[in-house]
C-alpha cells in the first residue's frame, strides 16, 4: 500500500488552516501526517505475527484571543472535523490568556539548506515475498549464530514510509518524507541455575542499504545473549565505568533533560545556573547536529519551524547552550535556540573500548539498563545495570542486579575519554565512553 | 468533544457510522477467507480533553479524537493483524484481507451473526464528564493551585493537569459474540517545586480512575493537593540512602509495583507458552511463604485496571496468581488459554485498535497477612522503608526486576529515622518472593495513574499491597 500523495496532505493541511481561521482562530499551525508500515516476526520456524498498518492524522495548534490550545484527530471526515474544530476553539476560549504564545515571525521560519536523504526510493520495491524471505533468512542466521542452550529465538523485520506536511497561518509550509527499515532478534537462553536470560538487538535506518547485514545482526544478538549467562552482582564500590555506545543515551539523557527550557523556567533544572560553566571534565565535547545525511534524528527545521543548525552543547566541559523554544524564549526573555535535540554527537577517540580499560585493574562495562530514573531538579540518578566486570580489559564476570548511582555533575567530572566505535543507528551518535570512579552498588 | 455513554442498543454507535450487521459479516468473512481459525474485530471511538496549568494560569487545553478498527486473524499461535482508521466497508474489508494473509488455505469457518452479550457495569459515570462545563474544569485546577500555594511558603511553583476522556469499544467474534463497552478515564496531577535556602526539589502526586466527575470529592482532591505539597517538602530534607543489599520494608499501597514487576509480568501466559518466563516451569510449586496470596483482579469498580469485558470479548475476572505461597494460574489471553487447555482469564488487553491484544495485568494485589505494620518496621535493625515510586522494569526470563523509589526512610534500630529519596532498587523475582517474610494486615489499593508498558503498548493498571518486609534487595544508593 502506498500512502496518499503529498499534495493531498498539503491540501488537507491548508483546508484545516482556512477552516480554523473561518471559525475564529487567529493563528493556526496544522500538521498532517500519513504513513504505512509492515512488521513481520518469526519464531520456531514459522511466522509469529504479520502486521500491516496505514494511518493518517492531523494535529492543530490554535491561538484564539490570546489563548493557546493543541489538538489532534484521525477522524478527518468533513462531518466530524468541523465540529471537532468548533469544540476545540470553544474550549480554548475558557483558558486564561497566554500572550507569550504566538507563531514565530515568518521571516525567522524556514528550512536549512541541506539534502538529508531520508527517503529511500527502493522502499516501493519491497514486496511481501521479499519481506518473507528477509525474515526467514534472519531467523535462520540467528539460529545458526546462537550459542549455549537455546530456549527460544524470535527474529523480526519491519519497514515503513511516512510523510508529513505542516502549514501555518503566516505562510510557512514544510513537507517531509522518510522511509525506515529495521531488523532484529531476541535469543532466550537457559542458564545453569534455571534462569532464562535474553539478549536482543534491533537496528533501524532510513535506507535499506545502510542496515547492518543479517549475519552481523545475528552475531550481535548471539553475543549479547551469551553475555547475560551466569550473571550476578559484584561488590559495591567505585569503579571505572566503560559505558557501551548503545547505552550512552540513557546516562547522558540525565544531563539533557535539565537543559530543556521548560525545566529551567519552572525551576526544575539542576543546570539552570550553569550556562558558561564547567559542568564536565574538559574531555567532554557534545554537539547537536541536525543536518547529518541519513541521520536518525536529522531534520531541516525544528518544532517551531525554525531552520535547523549545528550547535555546540558542551565544549571542553563548558556548557554552551540551553534548548529554548520560541514560547519559552518569550516568557523567559532570552534568545531562542531550538526546542529540542536532534542528533547528539560525541567525536570518537583513537583507542578501542578494550584498550581504554586495559590499564584498569578492575572496571565495569555497562551494556544496558534495568529501570532507574533521574531527578532533573537535583541531578541525582540511580539506574539498574547489566554488563561485565573487566580485569585489565578482559571480561571476568557477567554482571546483573546492580545499580549505578550518583549525581550527574560528579559523573560528568569523571568523564575520561571516548572510544573509537561510534554508533550511527540512533539519534545518540556516540562511541563507548569511559568514566572514572563511578559508584556501583551490588553485594 | 466527548463520546457519550451509549443509550441505544449495543452496536448502535458504530452502526450509525455505517458499520451495520451486514458490514460486520462481510468484514468477518474477509478475515476468515483464507482459513483463519479465529478472528476478532475491535472498533474504537475515543475522545479526551486535557487542561494544564502553569504560571498560575490555566493556559493550555488539548482535545484528541481517535477512531478505527483493528482486525486479528489467528491460526494456532500465529497472528495476522491490520487496522483501518476509515470505517468505510471497503477499507474494513481490505484490512481484514491483509490480516487474513497469515492463513494459507481456503476458507473454512463461517461467522455466526453477532448478538450483543450482557456484561457487568464496573465503571458507570455517576456524574458524566459530558455534563461538566469547561469552566468547571478550569476552576478545579485553579482551586488546587491556590490550596497548594497556601499550604507552605516554600512552595514556589505549581503545575497541574486535569484530563477526562472516554472510549467506546465494540468487540465482535465469529462465534457470534458482540460486546460494547464504554470506558471512561479521568486523571488529575499536581506538581510542586519548593525552595529552602539552597535546596530545590520538585515532586507531585496524581489521582486516576475509570469514573466521572464524582471522582473529585473534597476528600480526594484534598489528598491530591496535600500529597503533592508534602512529598515535595519531604524531598527538601531527604538524603541519599546507602548502597548494597539490605532489608527493605514496602509501605502499603503503591509498593505493589514490586508485585507488578517481580511476578505479574512473569505470569503473563504468552511468555510462559513460549517458555521464556522464569515462572514457565513452576506452576503448582511453592514460590513464597504461606502468608503470600497474590491476585490480579479486573473486577474492582472504578479502578484503572477494571475491565467489564476484555479486548477479546471475555468478561473481566479475578485471577489468583499465587495462593498461600503456591503458584496457581497464569494470566491468559485466548491463544495461551487454548495452548494450556484452560479458560481465558479475561486478561487479553490492548492499547488501542492499532495493536493486537496480549495477556496483561489489571489490578494486581497482595492479600493482607497476619503482621502489624509497626511490628514489621520494628523487626528491621538496618534497612530502608519505601513509600512512593516512579517506575519499574523486569527481565521476564532472568527474573531480575527494579523499581525506582522517590520517597522513603532509613530504618535504624527498628525505627524510621532519616528521610531518603531517589534510589533504584533491584532484586530477582523468585528470590524476592521467597524473601517476603512478613506480610501486613493493612492492604491499600493505590489510586495513582499507573500505566503498564509491554511490546510498545501501554494499558492502564492498578495495584495494591499491604506493608511487606523483603529480607534482602539491592539498593542503588551511594557510599
Amino acid at each position: 500500500m502506498n500512502s496518499k500523495p503529498e499534495n493531498d496532505l498539503l491540501d488537507v493541511a491548508e483546508r484545516i488552516v482556512s477552516l480554523a481561521r473561518a471559525l475564529g482562530a487567529d493563528e493556526i499551525s496544522a500538521s498532517v501526517g500519513a504513513g504505512t508500515s509492515t512488521e513481520l516476526s518469526r519464531r520456531d520456524g514459522k511466522v509469529e505475527k504479520a502486521q500491516e498498518s496505514r494511518s493518517m492524522s492531523a494535529s492543530v495548534d490554535l491561538m484564539v484571543d490570546g489563548r493557546y490550545s493543541s489538538h489532534s484527530t484521525n477522524d478527518l471526515r468533513p462531518d466530524s472535523f468541523r465540529p471537532f474544530l468548533e469544540r476545540a476553539i470553544a474550549a480554548t476560549r475558557f483558558l486564561e490568556p497566554d500572550l507569550h504564545r504566538a507563531l514565530p515571525p515568518r521571516e525567522s521560519m524556514g528550512l536549512a539548506e541541506a539534502e538529508l536523504d531520508l527517503d529511500d526510493p527502493s522502499h516501493a520495491e519491497l514486496g511481501p515475498e521479499a519481506r518473507r524471505s528477509w525474515a526467514e533468512a534472519l531467523e535462520a542466521a540467528t539460529v545458526a549464530a546462537a550459542t549455549g542452550t537455546v530456549r527460544s529465538i524470535t527474529a523480526y523485520m519491519w519497514d515503513g514510509a511516512s510523510e508529513g506536511v505542516t502549514v501555518t497561518s503566516n505562510g510557512f509550509v514544510e513537507r517531509s518524507r522518510r522511509t525506515s527499515f529495521g531488523h532484529g532478534a531476541t535469543i532466550s537462553l537457559e542458564d545453569a541455575d534455571g534462569r532464562l536470560p535474553e539478549g536482543y538487538a534491533a537496528v533501524s535506518t532510513s535506507h535499506r542499504a545502510d542496515l547492518p547485514s543479517i549475519q552481523q545482526v545475528a552475531a550481535d544478538v548471539a553475543a549479547r545473549a551469551a553475555s547475560r549467562l551466569g550473571s550476578r552482582p559484584t561488590e559495591s564500590g567505585r569503579y571505572p565505568m566503560l559505558l557501551d555506545r548503545r547505552a550512552v543515551g540513557r546516562v547522558l539523557g540525565a544531563m539533557l533533560g535539565p537543559l530543556g527550557a521548560t525545566a529551567i523556567y519552572e525551576g526544575r533544572s539542576c543546570m539552570a545556573d550553569k550556562l558558561g560553566a564547567q559542568i564536565a571534565s574538559s574531555a567532554l565535547t557534545l554537539w547537536d547536529e541536525p543536518l547529518i545525511v541519513r541521520g536518525a534524528g536529522s531534520r531541516l527545521s525544528d518544532g517551531d519551524g525554525l531552520p535547523s543548525q549545528r550547535r555546540a552543547i558542551v565544549v571542553d566541559g563548558v556548557l554552551q547552550m540551553f534548548f529554548i523554544d520560541v514560547y519559552n524564549a518569550r516568557r523567559m526573555g532570552v534568545p531562542v535556540t531550538t526546542g529540542g535535540a536532534s542528533n547528539l554527537v560525541i567525536a570518537p577517540g583513537a583507542r578501542s573500548p578494550k584498550a581504554l580499560v586495559a590499564d584498569a585493574a578492575r572496571a565495569i562495562r555497562v551494556d544496558g539498563f534495568l529501570g532507574g530514573n533521574t531527578n532533573a531538579t537535583t541531578g541525582d540518578f540511580s539506574f539498574g545495570i547489566h554488563g561485565a566486570l573487566l580485569e585489565r580489559g578482559e571480561v571476568i564476570q557477567h554482571l546483573s542486579e546492580m545499580n549505578v548511582a550518583g549525581n550527574i555533575f560528579d559523573l560528568l567530572n569523571h568523564y575520561v575519554a571516548a572510544a573509537d566505535d561510534p554508533w550511527t543507528f540512533s539519534a545518540w551518535r556516540c562511541p563507548s565512553l569511559l568514566f572514572d570512579a563511578v559508584q556501583f552498588s551490588g553485594t | 468533544m466527548s463520546i457519550l455513554p451509549p443509550t441505544g442498543r449495543p452496536g448502535a454507535h458504530f452502526e450509525a457510522m455505517g458499520v451495520t450487521p451486514e458490514v460486520l459479516r462481510r468484514v468477518m468473512d474477509a478475515a476468515l477467507s483464507r482459513g483463519g481459525e479465529d478472528c476478532d474485530l475491535y472498533f474504537q471511538h475515543s475522545a479526551s480533553t486535557s487542561f494544564s496549568m502553569s504560571d498560575r494560569k490555566v493556559n493550555l487545553v488539548g482535545t484528541h479524537v481517535d477512531l478505527g478498527m483493528g482486525v486479528r486473524v489467528v491460526v494456532g499461535d500465529q497472528v495476522g493483524y491490520a487496522y483501518s482508521e476509515d470505517l468505510d466497508p471497503d477499507a474494513l474489508c481490505a484490512a481484514a484481507r491483509a490480516a487474513a494473509e497469515i492463513a494459507q488455505h481456503s476458507p473454512g469457518r463461517l461467522a455466526a451473526p453477532p448478538i450483543a452479550r450482557p456484561r457487568p457495569d464496573l465503571y458507570p459515570e455517576l456524574q458524566p464528564w459530558s455534563g461538566v462545563g469547561m469552566d468547571t474544569r478550569v476552576r478545579l485546577l485553579q482551586d488546587w493551585e491556590q490550596r497548594a500555594f497556601a499550604k507552605d511558603p516554600r512552595i514556589r511553583r505549581v503545575e497541574g493537569g486535569l484530563a477526562d476522556g472516554a472510549r467506546l469499544v465494540m468487540i465482535v467474534r465469529p462465534d457470534g459474540r458482540l460486546f460494547e463497552d464504554y470506558r471512561p478515564m479521568a486523571s488529575a496531577s499536581l506538581r510542586c517545586t519548593a525552595v529552602d535556602g539552597a535546596v530545590r526539589e520538585s515532586a507531585g502526586h496524581n489521582l486516576a480512575g475509570r469514573a466521572g466527575f464524582e471522582m473529585f470529592t473534597p476528600e480526594s482532591t484534598e489528598r491530591l493537593v496535600d500529597q503533592a505539597v508534602s512529598r515535595t517538602l519531604f524531598l527538601l530534607g531527604a538524603g541519599k540512602p546507602p548502597a548494597g543489599e539490605m532489608p527493605v520494608v514496602l509501605a502499603a499501597g503503591p509498593s505493589a509495583i514490586l508485585l507488578h514487576e517481580a511476578i505479574g509480568h512473569g505470569m503473563e501466559a504468552d511468555f510462559n507458552r513460549k517458555r521464556t518466563s522464569i515462572y514457565a516451569d513452576k506452576m503448582g510449586q511453592r514460590i513464597a511463604n504461606a502468608h503470600v496470596t497474590i491476585v490480579d483482579d479486573g473486577t474492582i469498580p472504578g479502578t484503572r485496571g477494571a475491565v467489564n469485558v476484555d479486548d477479546e470479548g471475555n468478561l473481566g475476572q479475578r485471577t489468583t496468581l499465587v495462593e498461600e505461597g503456591v503458584l496457581r494460574s497464569y494470566l491468559h489471553d485466548e491463544i495461551s488459554a487454548k495452548h494450556y487447555g484452560v479458560a481465558p482469564t479475561g486478561s487479553g488487553r490492548r492499547q488501542d485498535f492499532r495493536s493486537p491484544p496480549l495477556p496483561r495485568m489489571r489490578a494486581t494485589l497482595m492479600e493482607p497477612g497476619p503482621h502489624k505494620p509497626e511490628e514489621i518496621i520494628a523487626s528491621v535493625e538496618n534497612g530502608i522503608y519505601c513509600v512512593s515510586f516512579a517506575n519499574g522494569q523486569v527481565n521476564i526470563g532472568g527474573g531480575d526486576f527494579s523499581f525506582y523509589m522517590r520517597h522513603g526512610y532509613l530504618i535504624e534500630g527498628g525505627r524510621l529515622t532519616r528521610p531518603i529519596k531517589d534510589v533504584n532498587i533491584i532484586g530477582n523475582g523468585p528470590e524476592a518472593l521467597a524473601n517476603m517474610d512478613m506480610i501486613g494486615d493493612d492492604l491499600v489499593l493505590d489510586d495513582g495513574g499507573w500505566t503498564c508498558g509491554k511490546d510498545g503498548q501501554g494499558v492502564p493498571v492498578s495495584q495494591g499491597m499491604p506493608t511487606v518486609r523483603v529480607k534482602s534487595l539491592s539498593v542503588g544508593g551511594v557510599g
